[in-house]
């Protein structure tokens, strides 16, 4: 007998980050479809879907809806940190589960959240290291006006201070706004040796195309010596910026071409980004979490790590161990160029790091 | 200035909780665990382990003073207390104990890292301050010695204004404080009228 399992997804279909929510939401949608084609789960998914607008109010209330009006107790969904934040109160009134599947800043623990992307010592860190190997440590930080680029701004200023470099100047723009003429201006006066980019959609789009506009003016300002660097870039967002990509830097678990290192996925091949593959093995290792404990559905993300006891979640941290690629934006698609073996999720930075210690030099007679 | 503050220490830092067993040391012991403390729990009494705990938290509701083994606001690591009761009551025994920052039960699903580095920064902040305080009382203790070795230079015919501006002048040379050269003044038995040693 097939269970049939309601499971949430609330996810921005419209709004200044929809190009994110949609990959998501395509990954998730393709797990359920590869879940009930399965014939050795004794389980079908039944999607509730949700889509806020990219309104931060809506997610409350709508995760609620979820919780009210459907079975669902797992809910796959949210992009932006704080719609994140909006609902683990409401997850918590009902023990149900948010099933987060993109980047981001770390600093959190829930008891209600499975973190399926990467924190910041999986993607930040590794990627200043090889930044400061290959252009230096005087940089320049630009991001959207919120909690995502301000961590990440101040565990930069952190690092670049403990290494001895410079943080050159900083900006945050609202989010959706794409007056970028002053960020352009500070890093044409301050000339850095990188920039790190935590602007989200339009607003990164819009510095993008005013950076190459400045490369085109000054040979300073070019992917070869002065390039953009980015924790939150991937695939689905490469037609939006088109040619203004060409160059950029980016860190993640997984691009296009990779082996997806998600456990979950060993055998899969290509997905559209790193998005669509952790949305998709979320959906993926739930269903593996559930098949054969009829019932299991209702529990909290704690009791069925534990009864499961061999899920690629972590039982303490509630994270997952990915593997760390850094990748260049060359004719339109991701290279990687720093392929780093996987590490643990460690959202606190609290366990002493394994530095990547770059290409081993040989002496050359 | 802003401080910074560094995170990376609390890793395997030593957290113990002093609570009787509930669901809010389990909620709490999870919080910890996840962010990469050694947890360990105890009660009705801290055990004298605890004394090399780098935080201790502690039920504020059955809290008492007997528990601990040191005298009330004498922590010698930063405490939590875990507030159930707000009667005013609890919150006065909480603040003559000296809690360095509080989280409030029932325990939920976060609040333990913030009370972590709040707890550590004012800590850190009363330990800066008690020093201060304990060099400022030892120097104001040395009132007497000042005016002593003040006289003893103005035995050489100097005025009360000239004999402090040397006696200050010492100190800046010995690289000390004022009253530790004073110490110096008075304890050379009347021979200091002059820094130049004139013994053979």
């Amino acid at each position: 007998m097939v269970r049939r399992i309601e499971i949430g997804l609330l996810y921005s279909r419209s709004g200044s980050y929809a190009a994110m929510g949609e990959a998501c939401l395509q990954g998730a949608m393709a797990g359920i479809a590869a879940v009930n084609a399965d014939p050795a789960l004794d389980l079908s998914f039944v999607p509730v879907a949700r889509d806020p607008g990219g309104n931060i109010d809506r997610y409350a209330p709508l995760c609620e809806e979820i919780l009210q009006c459907s079975g669902a107790r797992h809910v796959v969904g949210c992009v932006t940190s704080w719609s994140r934040k909006e609902v683990i109160p409401t997850l918590d009134a009902r023990a149900a589960t948010l099933w987060y599947t993109v980047p981001y800043e770390g600093f959190e623990a829930s008891d209600h959240v499975a973190y399926l992307h990467a924190c910041p010592n999986q993607h930040l860190l590794p990627l200043l290291d090889h930044a400061f190997r290959s252009w230096g440590r005087r940089i320049y930080l630009a991001g959207s006006n919120y909690i995502w680029a301000w961590e990440l701004g101040r565990l930069a200023r952190e690092t670049v201070d403990g290494a001895g470099g410079a943080v050159l100047g900083d900006r945050y723009l609202p989010m959706g706004a794409t007056d970028v003429g002053r960020i352009i201006e500070e890093i044409r006066a301050t000339r850095p040796d990188f920039i790190l980019n935590s602007l989200i959609g339009p607003s990164s789009y819009a510095f993008m195309a005013a950076y190459r506009a400045l490369g085109a003016q000054d040979a300073y300002f070019t992917p070869e010596r002065c390039p953009v660097l980015s924790c939150n870039l991937t695939e689905c967002e490469l037609e939006a910026l088109g040619a203004d990509a060409e160059g950029m830097i980016a860190a993640g678990p997984y691009f296009r071409g990779a082996a997806p290192g998600w456990p979950v996925l060993a055998g899969e091949t290509e997905f559209g980004s790193s998005f669509e593959a952790s949305s998709y093995a979320a959906v993926r290792e739930l269903a593996r979490l559930l098949h054969g404990r009829p019932g299991a559905e209702a529990w909290p993300l704690a009791r069925l790590l534990a009864e499961a006891g061999d899920s690629m979640i972590d039982r303490k941290t509630h994270h997952t161990a990915l593997p760390v690629r850094i990748a260049r934006i060359e004719a339109g698609a991701f290279r990687v160029i720093s392929d780093l073996p996987v590490v643990a999720g460690d959202p606190y930075l609290t366990h002493p790091r394994q530095r990547d210690p770059g290409p081993a030099l040989r002496v050359v007679s | 200035m802003t401080r910074r503050i560094r995170i990376q220490n609390l890793g395997g830092a030593h957290a113990v909780i002093l609570h009787r067993p509930h669901a809010n040391v389990q909620a709490l012991s999870r919080q910890l665990a996840a962010i990469g403390l050694r947890v360990e729990t105890c009660w009705p009494d801290l055990g004298p382990e605890a004394l090399a705990a780098d935080f201790v938290f502690f039920d504020a509701d059955m809290g008492h003073d007997a528990q601990f083994p040191w005298p009330a606001g004498q922590a010698p690591m930063p405490t939590i207390a875990l507030i159930g009761s707000e009667a005013p009551g609890r919150i006065e025994w909480t603040l003559s104990f000296g809690a360095h920052a509080q989280m409030l039960k029932p325990v939920g699903d976060n609040g333990a890292y913030s009370a972590l580095l709040l707890a550590r920064a004012a800590y850190d902040a009363q330990c800066a301050l008690r020093a201060e305080a304990a060099d400022l009382r030892r120097r104001l203790d040395e009132r007497r010695t000042v005016v002593k070795a003040v006289l003893r230079l103005m035995a050489h015919g100097k005025s009360e204004s000239e004999a402090y501006a040397q006696l200050r002048q010492m100190a800046m040379a010995w690289r000390i404080s004022i009253e530790d050269a004073a110490l110096r003044v008075a304890a050379t038995d009347g021979e200091a009228g002059d820094d130049r040693n004139r013994r053979p």
